[in-house]
């Protein structure tokens, strides 16, 4: 990480501890946050349901932390769009979190027919 | 009406040609005896002596409405005939010849006043057989389909249309085909001298140079001023598009030139065509090449266009293995099979920073393959460490224009060799064999074994992601790949078309497909511009059609909707082709890039979306395709149905006629 991020990574980490746990006991969270994350174009990269794609990277079954989504995505460094606060409140970010961790898992590929078999292909 | 004195000698109008012709009856032998077999033919054997004329201008009157467009009508008739003139044989019908001697198959072409006489030349005369004539419905699609058709053929097609309404038109993808160095012949109608052009479209359709609007992306260009002049020039261009680096030509072909009556056909030669060998890279470089590569400990190799044919593919697999290096395929071309454990397309960045040496063939963008670039920040960097030989072969210096600058960032390298990586290949091939000891060849015989695991893991990485999702609706990307897959494999496919852009589907086919054979793909529309994909996708069918290959499209909406018509094309010549929409209903990349746009400048992304949403109403390309008379299904949202639709349609396609799925999908 680099080191002049870390007091405001830092804040933004005290900031989510103190507001998580009221948020995954808010029912809506997961429609709010599904709601921002297709208002703010997240799923144009990473799927609707956060899937993941060549231009955007899986957001679950692995979701991370808000602290950690909000300190990647305020300074991202690479092809994904800066947010800034002002675009997308850290609330916000707790709330496309909740809605992440709400999404079915998908099957493994061994479960697929299609892709068992190239599997089976490959052998 | 006036004539000049010249068309007073040589002229006469098509009907009284096809008066003429008939009343000859059937053995009107066709002049020249030096051309090729076709010219041995006899007018009974063409559509004259089939009931098969155009229209009449009074017909053709008869359908404009007003006044005006009867006058119109009429004066795109091109030089009228005298009563008292008859002849045989006409310029255009040795146009026909010619084109016959370097047996082209087709011109794609949506019909045009100024190229009347070699229409006729073509269907009437020539029965309408190498050439034929495909009718396009749009001139940007006829360039399109000539590519798409160049690519699976590897033999060039020609285009035609007005010199300027319908080469505007066209230009666009022929600066694609420029792009993608592709030749292709584009003959465009004109009417060269003033006093011929009978008022209205005539003026509006002629120009003193109509090849000037695309001489900056064209490889060479001629406005013939005789007919023998004509078969010079036609032979010469096809033989310069086709010497590497190939690329389109142009031939203005005069109106009045094709109505010449020729009184002494005798006279006229078409000359011999006899295909350049493509230039090689020096010897003395290519030996420091090979001791490089030999010597080196983490070499790479990049290639892009490399494989003009399937001997590339095999003498690029040959060197890999001599060696045991990695290749990375950019894929314009179907350079290396995925299924290679040396194809490490997918490791590239992790390669191409520890290598000390990298071997760029035929890579357009070699800058931009060794440098890192952060477009929002406007910053790049390295991606090779300090000290890493460079290498290139390729013909990118002999493929200069100034105006268009498609050759990107210049590269600095440590050897530059000008020549056609295939046909240096041999060479290399032969000096590396040379330059490798026994030993050195043990210690990189070792390499194999990490190779093979690198390429399972990623293949089976590859596997893994695309279960991502398979559930999803909007359906995933992966699994529509996948499902069309399934579908294929057990045919000779070709994926003829991904539009722009493989990645706009995550690249999933070369992730997981394999593709083998050099004509399993055929690469991008490589200009960027949209409105290739589709009918590049017919073009390529047409060929793949007579070579008993399987075609599929995978279609993006966006592009579909610049060049539909072409789908009406498929339709009408019966090119089975299966198009599989990917219907994500935006202009997804542009989406993407104005939200970060927004973003970065604290903006917000409320409205990013506006301009690049196809929403709203949302377009039923099925609905689209039934019009155009092709079998279709869709929009398929929930993924379960799609393996269904694509059984049919897959059923549609190897009876011999189009078919397009309709599948609405998540963005990439």
């Amino acid at each position: 990480m680099n080191i002049k991020y870390f007091p405001g990574v830092l804040l933004l980490w005290i900031l989510f501890s103190a507001v998580g746990v009221s948020a995954q006991e808010d029912a809506n969270a997961v429609e709010r946050g599904l709601k921002t994350f297709m208002r703010v174009g997240c799923y144009e990269c990473h799927g609707t349901d956060g899937k993941g794609s060549e231009a955007g990277t899986a957001l679950t079954p692995e979701t991370l932390p808000p602290e950690a989504i909000a300190n990647f995505i305020r300074f991202s460094p690479g092809r994904m769009p800066v947010y800034p606060v002002e675009v997308l409140s850290d609330e916000e970010i707790i709330d496309i979190v909740a809605y992440l961790e709400s999404v079915p898992l998908s099957p493994d590929a061994d479960d697929v027919d299609i892709l068992k078999a190239l599997a089976l292909d490959k052998k | 009406m006036t004539s000049s004195p010249q068309k007073n000698k040589t002229n006469v109008g098509r009907r009284n040609f096809i008066k003429t012709a008939v009343v000859a009856g059937a053995a009107t032998t066709l002049p020249s005896e030096k051309g090729a077999a076709a010219q041995n033919r006899t007018v009974t054997e063409t559509g004259v002596s089939q009931g098969l004329a155009p229209p009449s201008v009074e017909q053709m009157s008869m359908e404009a409405s007003t006044p005006e467009q009867v006058s119109e009508v009429q004066s795109d008739q091109g030089p009228a005939a005298t009563e008292t003139e008859s002849a045989k044989y006409f310029g255009s019908d040795f146009m026909i010849d010619v084109m016959k001697s370097l047996d082209l198959d087709y011109v794609f072409s949506n019909p045009g006043s100024s190229f009347l006489g070699l229409h006729e030349s073509i269907t009437v005369y020539g029965g309408n057989r190498k050439p034929e004539f495909i009718t396009c419905m749009h001139e940007e699609s006829a360039a399109a389909m000539a590519n798409g058709y160049y690519k699976a053929a590897l033999k060039p097609a020609a285009i035609m249309c007005h010199g300027t309404v319908g080469l505007q038109h066209a230009a666009m993808n022929l600066y694609n085909a420029w792009c993608d160095r592709v030749p292709l012949i584009a003959i465009l109608g004109n009417t060269v001298d003033a006093s011929d052009r009978m008022g209205g479209t005539t003026w509006r359709h002629s120009a003193q140079d109509p090849a000037a609007m695309v001489r900056d992306f064209t490889k060479w260009d001629d406005q013939p001023a005789s007919l023998q002049a004509f078969a010079e020039s036609m032979v010469r261009g096809w033989k310069i598009a086709t010497t590497p680096p190939m690329e389109p030509i142009v031939l203005a072909v005069d109106s009045t030139l094709q109505e010449t009556a020729v009184e002494d056909p005798e006279s006229l030669k078409i000359p011999r065509y006899t295909p350049s060998e493509p230039p090689q890279g020096e010897r003395g470089a290519v030996r420091k090449t090979a001791k490089l590569l030999v010597d080196a400990e983490e070499p790479v190799i990049i290639v892009d266009r490399l494989a003009r044919t399937p001997e590339g593919m095999r003498l690029l697999v040959e060197l890999a293995e001599l060696l045991n290096v990695p290749v990375i395929d950019i894929a314009s071309r179907q350079n290396m099979p995925t299924s290679h454990y040396l194809n490490q397309t997918r490791q590239s960045g992790r390669l191409i920073s520890r290598a000390d040496l990298v071997l760029g063939m035929e890579v357009t963008d070699f800058w931009g393959q060794v440098n890192s670039v952060n477009r929002a920040e406007m910053t790049s960097e390295p991606r090779v460490k300090e000290g890493t030989k460079l290498v290139t072969i390729s013909v990118n210096d002999l493929y200069m224009k100034s105006n268009y600058q498609d050759f990107q960032r210049y590269a600095p390298v440590d050897i530059s060799i000008s020549g056609d990586a295939e046909a240096t290949l041999p060479a290399l091939i032969e000096e590396v064999k040379e330059a490798m000891s026994r030993s050195r060849r043990r210690v990189l015989a070792q390499k194999e074994k990490t190779f093979r695991k690198m390429h399972a893991d990623s293949f089976e990485e590859s596997r893994q992601l695309a279960a991502r999702g398979w559930n999803s609706s909007p359906v995933s990307t992966a699994r529509l790949s996948m499902e069309i897959y399934e579908q294929i494999k057990a045919e000779d496919w070709a994926l003829v078309s991904v539009g722009a852009s493989e990645r706009f589907i995550s690249s999933w086919p070369h992730r997981l497909w394999n593709f083998d054979e050099h004509y399993r793909y055929l690469g991008i529309g490589a200009g960027g511009g949209v409105g290739y994909g589709l009918p590049a996708a017919v073009g390529a069918a047409l060929a793949n059609k007579a070579l008993g290959r399987f075609s599929v499209n995978i279609q993006c909406d966006g592009d579909f909707m610049y060049a539909n018509g072409a789908l009406w094309t498929a339709a009408h010549h019966r090119i089975p082709l299966l198009t599989v929409m990917h219907n994500n209903r935006a202009y997804a990349q542009e989406s993407m890039l104005v939200q970060g746009t927004a973003n970065r400048r604290k903006r917000g992304v409320e409205r990013a979306s506006i301009g690049t949403l196809i929403q709203d109403p949302n377009i039923d390309y099925a609905k689209l395709a039934e019009g155009m008379g092709v079998w279709s299904a869709g929009p398929i949202e929930n993924p379960d149905d799609l393996r269904p639709a694509l059984i049919e349609a897959v059923k549609v396609v190897k009876s011999g006629y189009p078919a397009l799925v309709d599948v609405v999908t998540q963005m990439r």
